[in-house]
Protein backbone atom coordinates (compact mmCIF):
# COMPACT_ATOMS: atom_id res chain seq x y z
CA UNK A 1 0.00 0.00 0.00
CA UNK A 2 1.38 3.41 -0.95
CA UNK A 3 2.26 5.81 1.85
CA UNK A 4 -0.09 8.73 2.39
CA UNK A 5 1.36 12.05 1.19
CA UNK A 6 3.01 14.04 3.94
CA UNK A 7 1.17 17.01 5.36
CA UNK A 8 2.82 20.43 5.03
CA UNK A 9 1.24 23.29 6.98
CA UNK A 10 2.16 26.76 5.75
CA UNK A 11 1.32 29.60 8.13
CA UNK A 12 1.07 33.05 6.55
CA UNK A 13 0.52 33.55 2.81
CA UNK A 14 1.77 37.10 2.41
CA UNK A 15 4.88 38.17 0.48
CA UNK A 16 6.97 35.17 1.51
CA UNK A 17 4.41 32.40 2.04
CA UNK A 18 2.44 32.99 -1.14
CA UNK A 19 5.59 32.59 -3.24
CA UNK A 20 6.84 29.57 -1.26
CA UNK A 21 3.53 27.91 -2.08
CA UNK A 22 3.92 28.84 -5.73
CA UNK A 23 7.40 27.29 -5.87
CA UNK A 24 6.30 24.20 -3.96
CA UNK A 25 3.24 23.49 -6.04
CA UNK A 26 4.66 20.27 -7.52
CA UNK A 27 5.59 18.66 -4.19
CA UNK A 28 3.88 15.32 -3.53
CA UNK A 29 2.33 16.56 -0.28
CA UNK A 30 -0.97 17.69 1.20
CA UNK A 31 -0.86 21.44 1.78
CA UNK A 32 -2.77 23.23 4.51
CA UNK A 33 -2.53 27.02 4.38
CA UNK A 34 -3.42 29.23 7.34
CA UNK A 35 -3.99 32.98 7.19
CA UNK A 36 -6.65 35.22 8.74
CA UNK A 37 -5.78 38.32 6.70
CA UNK A 38 -7.48 39.63 3.59
CA UNK A 39 -5.95 40.57 0.25
CA UNK A 40 -5.60 44.33 -0.16
CA UNK A 41 -4.93 46.23 -3.35
CA UNK A 42 -1.40 47.09 -2.18
CA UNK A 43 -0.60 43.39 -1.66
CA UNK A 44 -0.75 42.48 -5.33
CA UNK A 45 2.57 44.22 -6.06
CA UNK A 46 4.62 42.14 -3.61
CA UNK A 47 2.59 38.99 -3.00
CA UNK A 48 1.34 36.15 -5.21
CA UNK A 49 -2.19 37.48 -5.00
CA UNK A 50 -4.09 38.99 -7.91
CA UNK A 51 -6.69 41.71 -8.31
CA UNK A 52 -9.28 38.93 -8.51
CA UNK A 53 -8.47 38.10 -4.89
CA UNK A 54 -8.74 41.61 -3.47
CA UNK A 55 -11.13 41.65 -0.54
CA UNK A 56 -10.99 37.87 -0.05
CA UNK A 57 -9.29 35.95 2.71
CA UNK A 58 -5.66 35.26 1.68
CA UNK A 59 -5.79 31.51 2.37
CA UNK A 60 -9.02 31.14 0.41
CA UNK A 61 -7.73 33.34 -2.41
CA UNK A 62 -4.60 31.14 -2.69
CA UNK A 63 -6.74 28.03 -2.70
CA UNK A 64 -8.80 29.36 -5.60
CA UNK A 65 -5.77 30.65 -7.52
CA UNK A 66 -3.83 27.38 -7.29
CA UNK A 67 -6.89 25.36 -8.23
CA UNK A 68 -7.60 27.61 -11.21
CA UNK A 69 -4.03 27.99 -12.47
CA UNK A 70 -2.59 24.55 -11.77
CA UNK A 71 -5.41 22.25 -10.70
CA UNK A 72 -3.75 22.01 -7.29
CA UNK A 73 -6.04 21.34 -4.34
CA UNK A 74 -5.01 22.69 -0.96
CA UNK A 75 -6.80 23.05 2.36
CA UNK A 76 -7.40 26.69 3.30
CA UNK A 77 -7.87 27.78 6.92
CA UNK A 78 -9.10 31.41 7.05
CA UNK A 79 -8.33 31.91 10.72
CA UNK A 80 -5.66 33.52 12.88
CA UNK A 81 -3.38 30.97 14.53
CA UNK A 82 -3.86 31.43 18.28
CA UNK A 83 -3.29 29.50 21.46
CA UNK A 84 -6.83 28.09 21.40
CA UNK A 85 -6.54 26.52 17.95
CA UNK A 86 -2.82 25.81 17.44
CA UNK A 87 -3.20 22.22 18.61
CA UNK A 88 -5.97 21.58 16.08
CA UNK A 89 -4.55 23.53 13.15
CA UNK A 90 -1.00 22.12 13.32
CA UNK A 91 -2.17 18.62 14.21
CA UNK A 92 -0.73 15.88 12.05
CA UNK A 93 1.78 18.15 10.32
CA UNK A 94 4.94 16.49 9.01
CA UNK A 95 6.45 19.89 8.26
CA UNK A 96 5.51 23.43 9.30
CA UNK A 97 6.56 26.42 7.19
CA UNK A 98 6.54 29.64 9.22
CA UNK A 99 6.02 32.63 6.94
CA UNK A 100 4.28 34.97 9.38
CA UNK A 101 5.18 38.59 10.11
CA UNK A 102 4.98 38.80 13.89
CA UNK A 103 6.89 37.46 16.88
CA UNK A 104 3.91 36.29 19.00
CA UNK A 105 2.68 33.92 16.26
CA UNK A 106 6.21 32.70 15.60
CA UNK A 107 6.59 31.99 19.33
CA UNK A 108 3.32 30.06 19.32
CA UNK A 109 4.46 27.98 16.34
CA UNK A 110 7.82 27.31 17.98
CA UNK A 111 6.25 26.18 21.24
CA UNK A 112 4.02 23.73 19.39
CA UNK A 113 6.61 22.24 17.03
CA UNK A 114 9.11 21.82 19.86
CA UNK A 115 6.55 20.15 22.11
CA UNK A 116 5.54 17.73 19.34
CA UNK A 117 8.94 17.30 17.66
CA UNK A 118 7.70 18.59 14.28
CA UNK A 119 10.28 19.90 11.80
CA UNK A 120 9.74 23.62 11.20
CA UNK A 121 11.38 25.94 8.68
CA UNK A 122 11.18 29.67 9.39
CA UNK A 123 11.46 32.47 6.84
CA UNK A 124 11.94 36.14 7.77
CA UNK A 125 12.89 39.28 5.84
CA UNK A 126 14.18 42.67 7.03
CA UNK A 127 11.67 45.48 6.52
CA UNK A 128 13.95 47.29 4.05
CA UNK A 129 14.54 44.18 1.95
CA UNK A 130 18.28 44.16 2.68
CA UNK A 131 18.53 40.84 4.48
CA UNK A 132 16.62 37.61 5.19
CA UNK A 133 16.83 34.35 7.11
CA UNK A 134 15.74 30.83 6.14
CA UNK A 135 16.33 28.78 9.26
CA UNK A 136 15.26 25.51 10.78
CA UNK A 137 14.00 25.37 14.30
CA UNK A 138 15.46 25.57 16.91
CA UNK A 139 18.20 27.85 15.46
CA UNK A 140 15.65 30.55 14.68
CA UNK A 141 14.77 33.33 17.11
CA UNK A 142 11.84 35.63 16.44
CA UNK A 143 12.44 39.39 16.21
CA UNK A 144 10.19 42.20 17.26
CA UNK A 145 9.72 45.21 14.98
CA UNK A 146 12.50 47.63 14.11
CA UNK A 147 11.78 51.15 15.32
CA UNK A 148 10.88 53.57 12.57
CA UNK A 149 11.23 51.03 9.77
CA UNK A 150 8.10 50.43 7.73
CA UNK A 151 7.75 47.58 5.28
CA UNK A 152 7.83 48.69 1.68
CA UNK A 153 4.71 47.35 -0.03
CA UNK A 154 5.06 48.74 -3.54
CA UNK A 155 6.85 45.71 -4.91
CA UNK A 156 10.32 47.31 -4.87
CA UNK A 157 11.72 44.24 -3.11
CA UNK A 158 9.89 41.64 -5.18
CA UNK A 159 13.05 40.17 -6.77
CA UNK A 160 14.59 39.70 -3.29
CA UNK A 161 11.33 38.22 -1.99
CA UNK A 162 11.45 35.77 -4.91
CA UNK A 163 15.06 34.89 -4.03
CA UNK A 164 14.20 34.25 -0.38
CA UNK A 165 11.00 32.33 -1.05
CA UNK A 166 12.76 30.28 -3.72
CA UNK A 167 15.50 29.42 -1.26
CA UNK A 168 12.93 28.54 1.39
CA UNK A 169 11.06 26.28 -1.04
CA UNK A 170 14.32 24.64 -2.12
CA UNK A 171 15.36 24.09 1.50
CA UNK A 172 12.02 22.48 2.33
CA UNK A 173 12.13 20.39 -0.84
CA UNK A 174 15.63 19.14 0.06
CA UNK A 175 14.31 18.10 3.46
CA UNK A 176 11.34 16.32 1.89
CA UNK A 177 13.68 14.42 -0.42
CA UNK A 178 16.68 13.75 1.83
CA UNK A 179 15.91 14.76 5.40
CA UNK A 180 18.80 17.25 5.36
CA UNK A 181 18.32 20.54 7.16
CA UNK A 182 20.44 23.50 6.05
CA UNK A 183 19.82 27.05 7.23
CA UNK A 184 21.13 30.25 5.69
CA UNK A 185 21.21 34.02 5.74
CA UNK A 186 20.48 35.89 2.52
CA UNK A 187 21.23 39.38 1.31
CA UNK A 188 20.91 40.84 -2.18
CA UNK A 189 24.55 40.00 -2.89
CA UNK A 190 24.56 36.37 -1.86
CA UNK A 191 23.85 33.57 0.59
CA UNK A 192 25.70 32.60 3.79
CA UNK A 193 25.17 29.00 4.92
CA UNK A 194 24.66 28.58 8.64
CA UNK B 1 40.32 33.74 8.02
CA UNK B 2 41.57 30.16 8.26
CA UNK B 3 39.03 28.24 10.34
CA UNK B 4 41.88 26.24 11.93
CA UNK B 5 43.07 29.48 13.49
CA UNK B 6 39.80 29.97 15.37
CA UNK B 7 40.28 28.63 18.89
CA UNK B 8 37.57 26.85 20.87
CA UNK B 9 36.77 30.01 22.83
CA UNK B 10 36.86 32.22 19.73
CA UNK B 11 34.35 32.78 16.94
CA UNK B 12 34.10 34.01 13.37
CA UNK B 13 32.12 37.26 13.31
CA UNK B 14 29.89 37.78 10.27
CA UNK B 15 28.36 41.21 9.72
CA UNK B 16 25.42 42.20 7.51
CA UNK B 17 25.07 45.90 6.77
CA UNK B 18 23.06 47.72 4.13
CA UNK B 19 22.50 44.62 2.03
CA UNK B 20 26.18 43.65 2.12
CA UNK B 21 27.86 40.93 4.12
CA UNK B 22 31.34 39.92 5.25
CA UNK B 23 33.46 38.34 7.98
CA UNK B 24 35.68 40.30 10.34
CA UNK B 25 39.29 39.34 9.46
CA UNK B 26 40.11 38.46 13.08
CA UNK B 27 38.29 36.08 15.38
CA UNK B 28 36.57 37.41 18.52
CA UNK B 29 35.74 35.82 21.90
CA UNK B 30 32.59 33.71 21.56
CA UNK B 31 31.38 34.76 25.00
CA UNK B 32 31.72 38.52 24.37
CA UNK B 33 28.65 40.56 25.28
CA UNK B 34 26.22 41.80 22.64
CA UNK B 35 27.34 45.36 23.37
CA UNK B 36 31.01 44.47 22.86
CA UNK B 37 30.28 42.67 19.60
CA UNK B 38 28.20 45.56 18.28
CA UNK B 39 30.95 48.02 19.23
CA UNK B 40 33.65 45.99 17.44
CA UNK B 41 31.44 45.51 14.40
CA UNK B 42 30.54 49.22 14.27
CA UNK B 43 34.17 50.26 14.41
CA UNK B 44 35.07 47.80 11.68
CA UNK B 45 32.25 49.04 9.45
CA UNK B 46 33.13 52.69 9.98
CA UNK B 47 36.77 52.04 9.19
CA UNK B 48 36.09 49.89 6.14
CA UNK B 49 37.49 46.85 7.90
CA UNK B 50 34.93 44.29 6.81
CA UNK B 51 35.86 42.69 3.48
CA UNK B 52 32.90 42.78 1.14
CA UNK B 53 31.18 45.66 2.92
CA UNK B 54 31.61 49.28 1.82
CA UNK B 55 32.90 51.54 4.61
CA UNK B 56 29.99 53.17 6.43
CA UNK B 57 30.99 56.16 8.56
CA UNK B 58 27.56 56.33 10.17
CA UNK B 59 27.11 52.63 10.83
CA UNK B 60 24.77 52.19 13.80
CA UNK B 61 24.04 48.66 15.02
CA UNK B 62 21.95 49.59 18.07
CA UNK B 63 18.80 47.94 16.69
CA UNK B 64 20.65 44.91 15.28
CA UNK B 65 20.62 41.36 16.65
CA UNK B 66 23.47 39.01 17.60
CA UNK B 67 22.98 35.33 16.72
CA UNK B 68 25.35 32.81 18.32
CA UNK B 69 25.98 29.39 16.82
CA UNK B 70 28.37 27.01 18.61
CA UNK B 71 30.65 24.75 16.57
CA UNK B 72 29.10 21.61 15.09
CA UNK B 73 30.40 18.61 13.18
CA UNK B 74 29.62 20.38 9.91
CA UNK B 75 30.87 23.82 11.03
CA UNK B 76 33.83 23.10 13.36
CA UNK B 77 34.14 26.61 14.77
CA UNK B 78 31.89 29.03 16.64
CA UNK B 79 30.09 31.71 14.67
CA UNK B 80 28.57 35.05 15.58
CA UNK B 81 26.25 36.94 13.26
CA UNK B 82 25.43 40.64 13.51
CA UNK B 83 22.27 41.17 11.51
CA UNK B 84 19.25 43.47 11.06
CA UNK B 85 15.91 42.48 12.54
CA UNK B 86 13.52 40.71 10.20
CA UNK B 87 9.99 42.04 10.70
CA UNK B 88 8.97 42.29 7.03
CA UNK B 89 5.22 42.74 6.82
CA UNK B 90 4.76 44.38 10.21
CA UNK B 91 3.24 47.86 10.05
CA UNK B 92 5.73 49.43 12.41
CA UNK B 93 6.54 52.73 10.76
Amino acid sequence: MAEAPRKVVLVGVGALGSHVLLFGRNWPVRFTVIDFDRVEQKNVMAQFHSKMGVGRNKASAMQQALQGLYGLRIEAVPHRLVEDNVQTLLSGADLVLDCVDNAPTRDLIQQHVRAHDIPCLHGAIAADGSYARVMWDPQFTADDGSKGVATCEDGEHLPFIALVSGRMAMTAQTWLQTGRQRSCHLHPGGIVEI
Amino acid sequence: MNQRMIGASQARLNITWDGQNGDLPDSVPFDASDAEIKAWASEALRGGGVPGVTAARRADLQDFVIDRFPATDEMPYNRLFVRPKTPFGIQCG
